[in-house]
Parts: structure tokens; sequence; C-alpha cells
């Protein structure tokens, strides 16, 4: 039987067990570097230092997680900070602009295989889209969860979401169910 | 109505786009790399020893100088040494039994967490 993430957390808590630690990085690690890797536009090596990171960064950090949201959300959170801090750095924040988006979306161009064209499609989404996106329909947050991910009103993940679907399905309208 | 059947077509393809990474020594590195806290496993030691030393001393010195020990000891006394090799019998058996639960418990854990990524 696995054992929750409140019980791996309570050991690393008391015992400063690194084998429950080694199991919570188990647990999420697939999720962890899966978004980190769709929000550094399948960068592998990059999101890969930057999930290491991130786990480094919940360890230290641990005693702060009070248990009020689920552990996932308080993870994505810091995946998030950290992926937003060195996207900072490298001023990669300010997304695709619209000009491309819209020269991008030609259906002419959407030739290619469904899995390419949806990659491709995610990845011209302003970052605030494509996260909330990645959040809510990839890796199934509610909207609130994402809210509390992302550090951002409700309302405006809502919007996000509405838009990136948008956006979605119009570049692979040809993909879609009739 | 077709709008929520391209909103579940388009999540249903989002979600198949997350397929698991496989860890391939992902968590090891990681672990690698976490500080080392040995001093607050012994700190916590040494304040229970401290605890139960200091604990110990105030309930002899409440008690009368330790006079509940002598009349304990003046009570088994009086004890047939049937009772007595029971007694301790039955002392021996429950430590061992606990002992054995807790040895018991520790090793389910362990295994829980999969032997293969022991550092």
């Amino acid at each position: 039987m696995p054992v929750t993430d409140a019980a791996l957390v309570a050991r690393v808590l008391v015992d400063d067990d690194h084998h429950a630690f080694a199991e919570l990085v188990r647990q999420h690690q697939s999720t962890v570097r899966g978004l980190l890797r769709q929000l550094t536009r399948n960068d592998l090596a990059l999101a890969d230092d930057l999930a290491q990171e991130t786990f480094l960064r919940v360890y230290k950090n641990l005693r702060s997680f009070r248990g009020e949201a689920k552990f996932s959300t308080w993870l994505y959170r810091i995946a998030y900070n950290v992926f937003r801090e060195d996207a900072r750095r490298r001023k990669e924040l300010v997304g695709i602009d619209e000009s491309k988006w819209q020269e991008e979306q030609d259906p002419k161009t959407v030739d290619l295989a469904l899995r390419h064209d949806l990659m491709r499609a995610l990845n011209l989404l302003p970052l605030h889209e494509r996260s909330a996106i990645l959040l809510c329909c990839q890796n199934g947050l509610s909207h609130e969860e994402a809210a509390r991910v992302l550090e951002i009103p409700l309302g405006t993940v809502k919007t996000n979401v509405l838009r990136g679907r948008e956006k979605l399905k119009r570049t692979l309208a040809a993909w879609g169910p009739n | 109505m077709d709008k929520e059947i391209q909103e579940d077509w388009l999540d249903a393809r989002l979600r198949a786009e997350a397929p698991y990474i496989d860890d391939a020594g992902f968590s090891s590195r990681v672990v690698a790399q976490l500080p080392v806290h040995r001093s607050r496993n012994s700190l916590r030691a040494v304040i229970l020893l401290a605890a139960t030393v200091v604990a110990s001393a105030i309930a002899y010195v409440v008690s009368g100088d330790g006079r509940f020990i002598v009349e304990a000891f003046a009570h088994l006394t009086q004890w047939s040494l049937l009772m007595l090799v029971l007694l301790a019998i039955g002392c021996g058996f429950l430590l061992t039994a606990l002992g054995s639960i807790a040895a018991i418990a520790k090793m389910r854990e362990q295994q829980s967490l999969g032997a293969s990524d022991r550092l």
C-alpha cells in the first residue's frame, strides 16, 4: 500500500528521514518534471535542473507546509516559482506575441501530426495561459488550486483557461471531434 | 453540448501528452544533494535522557527520598517465590512482545519505501 504524502511529510519533519523524502520525490517527480518540461517548451535538461531545485526547495521549506492545501498543490506552486524566477533571469516571461500567434494558426500550416500540432499550439500560448491550461486541463487541478499555485485571482485563472482553450481549439480545429 | 465534447477531447489530448516520466535516478540525485542533519537527532536523544533523569530525581525527592521504592520491595518480599518468578517471566514476555511489534512495524515501513533506493 503506498504511503500517503502526509505520512511521508511527517516522517521527514520528525525524523529528518531521507528515505521518506526520496519516496515523496519518487511519487511526484513525473508530474513535476512533466509540468516543467511543458513550461520550458520541452527543454529537458533545463526542466530537470528546475525540478531538482524545486525538490531541494521543498525539503528546505517543508516546515512551512501547513497542510491547508494538498501537498501536490504546494509542490506545483514551488515548481512554478522556481520556473518563474529562472524565466525572469532569462527574460522569457513575455511569451509569444499575438502576431506570431495569428501567423501560426493559419490552417495551411496545420499539416503535421496531431501531437506535434498540440505541442506547438501549447508552446505558442503566452505563459499565463499555458500555465493555467497545463495545471487545470493537463494536471487536473481545480481553478481554485491553480489560483493558489499561480498566485493570481480565481477569475484570472478562469479567463486564462478559457482563452487558452479557445486558441488551442482554433489551432486544432481540424483534429477535433465533428 | 458540442462545446463540452470539444473540451473533453482537448483535455483528454492534453492528458495524453503528459505520459509518466521514468525516475531514472532522478530521486537519487535529489536526495544526494540534501543537507545532513544528524545533530538534530542526537540532540533530541540528549534532551530526552536529561528530561528522564531530572524527572526521576524530582520523583525521588518528592516521594520522601524514595520511600515508595523501599515499600514496594518490602511488599514484594511477602510474595511467594512462584509469584516472583511469574512476575519476572511476565515482564520479560511483555518487553519482548513490545520490542517485536516495534521491529515489525519499522520493517514494514522500510519495505513500503522500497529497498532499492536506500542511500
